[in-house]
């Protein structure tokens, strides 16, 4: 899939409450195509609700997004998010059926039967899920679903891809295998925008790393090549601070 | 041979001979309560949709109020809509009563409550990654829905068959809104009642094999469909 996408959407003041906890405070986030922003976090600091809020599948009390081309209020883009943008959940839902089946339900009835079959033997290819196609896709290990709901997601062709905890509970080869993928939809201009416990393995996939704390997002690396050390070093500095 | 076996033998071969009375009485029964469940699964199914994965002010109360309404007897159903339907009633200038039409919505009000309770119930077993992966993935809200059905069919099946199981074997309702008239509105259990009343058991045996060899039907249907199902994690 060859698309090249442009987006650079600017976020801001994003505000959230679940009753009386104020869950997010005019938080802000910077998404680019082709740049992965790590969005890092302890448990419950809103890290699945800023993505949630992102995907258009939770609604801010306030918020605003700049596209370059005009600024809207959340809900006037709501919409539009919801075109352009995958969330995958922490653990994704498979549908009942095979993995053809769930790789299908991407695609629009408009395709004819041959151009279905094509995409979905490309996603299938692409995602290395040959020896998997024909299994009941609710039977799948954790990995496995993980390549097929990001399978899934690249037959949407996202300009934004949303990742909730990808790698969380994985062996060494699944994490390497999903990163690799991750990898490949950055090169191919999709905009990731992935959060984690466990920064660490992302080091050369990242490009922004973000920290989420007391309901604010704060961009404290951003370069090219965002590798562990400087995370860990951030870590240490922040203690010494403290 | 004793008298029971004569009359379950009379049954059987009035059941296969294909007497024309009896085979009306089975073609009512089920046209009407076919109609019921027919009108009642959409809507029936949207409000029990809305009420596992919406939140508003009143949503409990309504569970509540469809819970109970699971408990209301045939008769009790009958009867209201007897005095809405009568000639003093407000429905009375729909000259509705003691006919087929009068039965649907009898039996319409009977299933309603048992196919959004148990799709209640179905639906809220599905888990709500199903309806926000369909949305996400770009599927419309009719779509996500389509999908969110297929993923709790066996729980919403159930409730089908139940609902139907309900109102065909239902007296009470059709014997006061439909009057049980021979060939337009005598369905198989007011014809059973009618006919053991007379002391013609064997009619009455043959139509109650009827309903039995349904309701065999129906419980193993829904047995082969459950047992296609693969386990949920």
């Amino acid at each position: 899939m060859k698309d090249m996408h442009n987006t650079h959407i600017y976020f801001s003041d994003i505000a959230i409450r679940f009753g009386h906890q104020q869950v997010l405070t005019d938080t802000e986030l910077e998404i680019v195509s082709g740049r992965c922003a790590l969005l890092c976090g302890k448990n419950g600091s809103g890290k699945t609700t800023l993505l949630r809020i992102i995907a258009g599948l939770e609604v801010p009390y306030s918020g605003f997004v700049n596209t370059g081309i005009g600024k809207y209020h959340w809900n006037q883009y709501r919409q539009q998010l919801r075109q352009t943008t995958v969330y995958l959940h922490q653990q994704p839902y498979m549908f009942d059926g095979d993995v053809v089946s769930n790789l299908n339900f991407s695609l629009s009835n408009k395709l004819t039967r041959k151009k279905r079959i094509d995409r979905i033997n490309s996603a299938i290819e692409w995602a290395g899920l040959e020896s998997i196609a024909k299994n009941p896709a609710k039977t799948l290990s954790g990995g496995e679903r993980q390549r097929v709901a990001i399978a899934r997601a690249w037959l949407r062709n996202p300009s934004i891809l949303l990742l909730d905890e990808p790698i969380t509970n994985m062996d060494h080869d699944s994490r390497s295998r999903t990163i690799q993928l991750l990898t490949n939809l950055k090169q191919q201009g999709v905009a990731l925008v992935v959060s984690s416990h466990d920064p660490v393995h992302f080091g050369a996939l990242t490009d922004t790393l973000l920290q989420l704390s007391e309901g604010r997002v704060h961009r404290f690396i951003t370069s090219d090549n965002v590798t562990p050390i400087h995370y860990r070093k951030h870590l240490n500095t922040n203690a010494k601070q403290t | 041979m004793d008298e029971s076996t004569s009359i379950t033998l009379d049954a059987i071969y009035l059941l296969f001979s294909g007497d024309a009375e009896l085979w009306t009485i089975i073609a009512v029964s089920f046209q009407v309560s076919s109609t019921a469940i027919l009108i009642s699964i959409p809507p029936a199914l949207a409000i029990a949709f809305i009420l596992a994965n919406a939140d508003f002010p009143g949503r409990r109360l309504i569970i509540s109020v469809f819970n109970t309404l699971l408990a209301v007897p045939a008769v009790v159903i009958g009867l209201t809509f007897y005095l809405l339907l009568s000639r003093q009633g407000p429905m009375g200038d729909w000259k509705l009563l003691f006919t087929q039409s009068a039965m649907v919505m009898g039996q319409t009000a009977l299933c309603f409550p048992i196919l959004v309770a148990m799709g209640h119930a179905a639906f809220q077993a599905v888990d709500k990654r199903a309806w926000e992966t369909a949305r996400t993935l770009g599927a419309s809200p009719t779509l996500a829905f389509y999908t969110v059905m297929k993923e709790a069919r066996f729980g919403l099946l159930a409730a089908l068959f139940a609902a139907y199981g309900r109102i065909i074997a239902e007296v009470g309702a059709s014997m006061m809104l439909g009057g049980n008239i021979l060939h337009y509105t005598r369905n198989i259990p007011t014809a059973i009642a009618l006919e053991t009343s007379k002391g013609e058991f064997s009619q009455g045996i043959a139509l109650g094999i009827v309903l039995i060899i349904l309701a065999f039907a129906l419980n193993t249907s829904l047995q082969y469909f459950q047992g296609k199902g693969h386990l949920r994690n």
